[in-house]
């Protein structure tokens, strides 16, 4: 295929995943915000919780100041979230994101128990979508960049496999071209997207189920370490002019289906909380 | 069979701390200082046998639970010796202090002998029996028979941390039993 034919290929790809990324992604960080109420604090002193029972509403804010003089953690029964060890005199804070009752506990401590319930807030009404939807601001949070990011992965990885199977396929090299170059792109931009993953983990710290983001976090590193090494295969490929063998496609599927897993670990921490 | 070893080192490890409590209580009613003495002497077993689980070990369930015994502990001894400052108190040995310190060097012997799982088996074992010794031992003899009411108010605040890492112990029993 003539260099300015595979150019054309390239940049409709490129603008089809610049929309499908960008459009959804704004709808999500901006809808997600939670509405800030009222500050509660809950005092940790003589291995007591004090309230032991607290209602909030949600979107409101509970701090927790460890008063005693040992460490303590606000850990929910079911794994929800965990504060990390908080040393005395330390404090840790947590916004109330869902209605419902939820046990916690200390964890080094389990005879340390208290609960919490989440209310819906009387007259709050849902966010009018078409509202956030329209408002377009430059991102500057880890909670906008790795979304925003993920999308080209997500997009690109699979895409570049799709087209080096209907290149192989209908024995078209221009498609194993762009599939050349999309698992490149893929592997440029991956890194920056687990680098945004760590940001937001780092700075939410325990704000988050523990099981689901260790999994998530370390999948998402290999990942972007596994693309770079395909990448590199692929250029061998490339370099060569021909088909990418059938060992080179399987790792490449194995890739997408780990990527898969990893969006479903992410929308469960997104939504499911 | 190995958790049959485990619990009937437990029992007996639990029975000799309870016989120790039992025979003071026959003995003379210990003094303030006597009272710190033995509160220290526990404090120290825990920490020292906590410290020697963090060399061995590699369980990080082991670890984090040997680092928060350390934590607890240190800080709890810490306490005790400003309240002893403030009250004028100087820790005094006591036969129960020294019979805890002699259990404690037959454990920590016992424990160094030890690797891998069977370690962390024996330590857990170790935790529980000491904690409920200790629990027994404050409930039965040092509160009712400190003198001071802020010594009493100090063992008796304790009293829920014993417990928590009696709780704590045992549910790293189960983890450890269930091989998760």
């Amino acid at each position: 295929m003539p260099r300015h034919s595979t150019r054309r290929v390239l940049q409709t790809f490129a603008s089809t995943v610049s929309m499908v990324a960008i459009l959804p992604v704004s709808v999500g960080a901006q809808s997600v915000q939670p509405d800030k109420g009222a500050q509660h604090v809950v005092i940790i002193k003589q291995m007591h919780f004090d309230p032991s029972q607290l209602t909030i509403q949600s979107g409101g804010t509970v701090e927790w100041k460890n008063e005693d003089i040992f460490s303590h953690t606000v850990t929910a029964d079911d794994g929800s979230f965990d504060s990390g060890l908080i040393a005395p005199g330390g404090s840790w804070q947590m916004t109330v994101k869902r209605a419902g009752k939820i046990g916690y506990h200390c964890r080094p401590h389990p005879n340390m128990t208290a609960t919490l319930i989440g209310q819906a807030a009387a007259g709050q009404q849902p966010v009018p979508s078409n509202a956030a939807t329209l408002k377009w601001s430059p991102p500057t949070s880890p909670e906008e960049f790795h979304p925003i990011l993920v999308n080209f992965t997500a997009a690109l990885f699979p895409l570049a496999l799709l087209s080096d199977i209907v290149g192989r396929i209908f024995r078209r090299q221009s498609l194993h071209n762009t599939a050349w170059w999309m698992v490149l792109y893929a592997a440029v931009i991956t890194p920056f997207t687990a680098a945004a993953g760590w940001w937001w983990k780092l700075s939410a710290g325990s704000d988050l189920p523990a099981k689901l983001i260790t999994v998530h976090q370390w999948l998402g590193t290999s990942a972007s370490v596994l693309f770079i090494v395909l990448a590199a295969w692929r250029w061998r490929i490339h370099k060569r002019g021909t088909s990418p063998s059938l060992a080179y496609l399987t790792c490449a599927l194995i890739a997408v289906l780990a990527l898969i897993y990893q969006g479903s670990l992410g929308g469960k921490m997104l939504f499911e909380k | 069979m190995k958790t049959i070893k485990n619990y009937l080192v437990a029992v007996s490890t639990f029975a000799a701390l309870l016989v120790i409590g039992n025979l003071s209580a026959y003995a003379q009613a210990p003094s303030n200082s006597q009272i710190v003495g033995i509160v220290q002497a526990a404090n120290q077993i825990d920490i020292n046998i906590s410290t020697l689980a963090l060399t061995k070990t590699k369980n990080p369930k082991v670890k984090e639970f040997a680092n928060e015994m350390i934590s607890d502990h240190t800080n709890l001894e810490k306490s005790v010796a400003d309240l002893a400052k403030k009250l004028g108190v100087t820790a005094e040995p006591s036969d129960t202090s020294k019979q805890l310190k002699q259990q404690a060097a037959d454990e920590m012997k016992k424990l160094r002998s030890l690797r891998g799982s069977a370690f962390d088996k024996e330590y857990a074992a170790h935790e529980i029996a000491f904690h409920q010794a200790v629990i027994d031992a404050a409930t039965k003899m040092l509160i009712p028979d400190a003198k001071n009411a802020e010594l009493k108010s100090a063992l008796e605040e304790a009293a829920p941390l014993l417990q928590g890492h009696l709780q704590h112990a045992q549910q790293l029993q189960q983890s450890l039993q269930s091989g998760s």
